[in-house]
């Protein structure tokens, strides 16, 4: 009798964990199908390559220089970014004294804690307006880059953070000085999870909106970018403006072709991540 | 193996650093005068004194957590928050000509497991050799370093293998090659031997005879047949204090105080 309400409650408690999981599976699966239903009508290799000359307005000359514009934001903003997140966790772990690691911690889970839309609107005043640097590939870079800083610097210490004492000690001991042991020693054993953790930061930077929407992009017209301070158009704003748009039928499905490329970019950003991770575990 | 290129040859052929003052009374090689050392708020040394003869191998015993790796530790300058005075070759290693990381490449350790980089043999070996004079005849001194290893023969046929495939064993001994290689003027070992195989275990105390003959090295060893099969001399710790230090032949056959006595005791009822 005992043992049978013993069961009874276990097979309810089991239930409603089951219950309480199914959302978290089956939304994403759904929201990726419902994606790619949508998109499929103007899912083709035209759609992506298009006749990039610009003219269409992204509706009927694919979305070639969205897609571009998108990938060169991310690209630039973690070029710009790698190199300082690089260095300020390596300060962190070789030159910071206790305070100075407590303040950088606390500095960068604040960064993290900033809305990207905030970061937009300094970008605005600071970079477009007060630099004049104008609505501009640049503007937008560095205003994504700051984005990625914190994403970069965690995970760069924390890749630092599994390299072995005695690893570090071996190298101590043989008089090697802390650049040394930088460059022959850290680099060389984690540049694979270094690479890993660039890759997340750059998918994070494409799917990041808000910062580039007053700094960097217009809605249609550029193809190439002339310069870095040229605007560019992207795959983020670009579904925002149809979105807008609202009525046509002919550019909601644009809007999820859109929506459905940078998906995959950004699924297959991550794969690749977790590709290289395991490579680095070895 | 190694009888045809001994440390003798090999020490000569590298230049004296500029550190080493040379001064005409036969200074020792390492003088420790009332080391001591806390760490965490606990005091791990409590005035260590003893100084090592300029060459010879001297073996430090005792119980595990008396402090041996920690006092290796404080001499190559790993550890710099002890008090007192360490003089190596009559100079104190607080003020050591370039500071620490000079002072670490003239003294070297060697730690307890094996750590090799993520290169090639070859390129462990080179590892901390600095300037191109000396990378000119990289070659030379990574065959002579590896011989005074006892690793040479085994390796000569994969210098450019990578290093982690060689066994824990050939491991510690590229450990040891790759300190040779920088010439350091004393070599500490802590438990250069502890869970290795027979074979290596027999060529690194092979090694460590030969390069005695010109350097000094501070062994520390679990193992006491090891300590008296070295000779030299032997230091015996406990409690972060050094409780005896003699010839080792006398020490281990008439220790003169009671702890050495005791310790003595009961590893041989350990080990049997
Ligand atoms: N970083 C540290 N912080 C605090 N205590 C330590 C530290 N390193 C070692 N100790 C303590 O110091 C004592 C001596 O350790 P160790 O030098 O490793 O001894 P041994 O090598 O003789 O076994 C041990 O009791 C150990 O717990
Ligand atoms: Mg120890």
């Amino acid at each position: 009798m005992n043992a049978q309400r013993l069961l009874y409650r276990d097979t309810i408690s089991k239930s409603i964990v089951w219950l309480l999981a199914v959302p978290a599976l089956l939304i994403p699966a759904i929201v990726l199908c419902y994606i790619f239903w949508q998109a499929a009508p103007v899912l083709d290799w035209g759609f992506i390559v298009g006749t990039a000359d610009g003219a269409g307005f992204g509706i009927t000359d694919g979305i070639f220089a969205q897609l571009l514009g998108s990938l060169l934001l991310a690209v630039m903003a973690c070029v710009i970014a790698a190199p300082f997140a690089l260095g300020t966790a390596l300060f962190y772990r070789t030159y910071a004294s206790p305070r100075q690691q407590r303040l950088l911690t606390a500095m960068f889970n604040m960064l993290q804690g900033i809305p990207p839309i905030v970061f937009g609107l300094c970008g605005l005043v600071v970079l477009v307006n007060l630099f004049a640097w104008g609505i501009s590939l640049i503007s937008g870079a560095v205003v994504l880059a700051l984005v990625v800083l914190p994403l970069l610097v965690l995970n760069t210490l924390a890749t630092l953070e599994r390299i072995p004492l005695d690893y570090t000690e071996a190298g101590m001991a043989l008089g090697l000085g802390s650049g040394t042991i930088i460059w022959r020693l850290w680099l060389p054993r984690s540049w694979l999870n270094l690479l890993t953790g660039l890759l997340l930061a750059m998918a994070r930077a494409l799917s990041e909106t808000a910062p580039i929407m007053f700094t960097a992009t217009v809605f249609s017209g550029v193809v190439w970018p002339d310069s870095l301070f040229s605007p560019v158009t992207t795959l983020q704003t670009h579904i925002f403006y149809l979105a807008q748009e609202g009525n046509d039928p002919q550019v909601i499905s644009i809007a999820w072709g859109s929506a459905a490329v940078l998906v995959l970019l950004v699924a297959s950003l991550g794969l690749l991540a977790r590709l290289l991770h395991k490579l680095g575990e070895h | 193996m190694v009888a045809d290129l001994t440390a003798a040859d090999f020490l000569q052929a590298s230049q004296q650093s500029p550190e080493k003052p040379s001064s005409n009374i036969e200074a020792a090689a390492l003088q420790v005068e009332s080391l001591g050392l806390q760490l965490d708020g606990k005091v791990i040394l409590h005035g260590v004194s003893f100084s090592l003869p300029t060459s010879g191998v001297t073996s430090v015993i005792g119980p595990s957590g008396a402090g041996k790796s920690s006092l290796l530790r404080c001499l190559n300058g790993l550890l710099t928050q002890w008090s007192g005075t360490i003089s190596v070759a009559g100079a104190s290693t607080r003020q050591w000509h370039g500071g620490w990381d000079q002072l670490r490449r003239h003294v070297g350790l060697i730690a307890q497991k094996p750590v090799v980089f993520n290169a090639s043999i070859r390129a462990n070996v080179c590892f901390g050799i600095h300037g191109w004079r000396q990378r000119r005849r990289a070659d030379e001194l990574v065959e002579k370093s590896l011989q005074q290893a006892a690793l040479w023969d085994e390796v000569k046929d994969r210098l450019d293998a990578p290093a982690v495939t060689l066994s824990v064993g050939q491991q510690q001994r590229l450990c040891i090659a790759r300190a040779v290689a920088i010439k350091p003027g004393i070599l500490l070992l802590d438990e250069p031997t502890a869970s290795l195989d027979p074979r290596s275990k027999q060529l690194i105390e092979q090694s460590m005879q030969q390069l005695a003959k010109e350097t000094p090295l501070l062994c520390v060893t679990h193992d006491l047949e090891q300590a008296q099969r070295l000779e030299g001399s032997t230091i015996f710790m406990c409690d972060g204090r050094v409780i005896e230090q003699g010839e080792s032949k006398q020490l281990f056959t008439q220790p003169q105080c009671i702890e050495t006595r005791e310790f003595l005791r009961w590893s041989v009822c350990d080990c049997n």
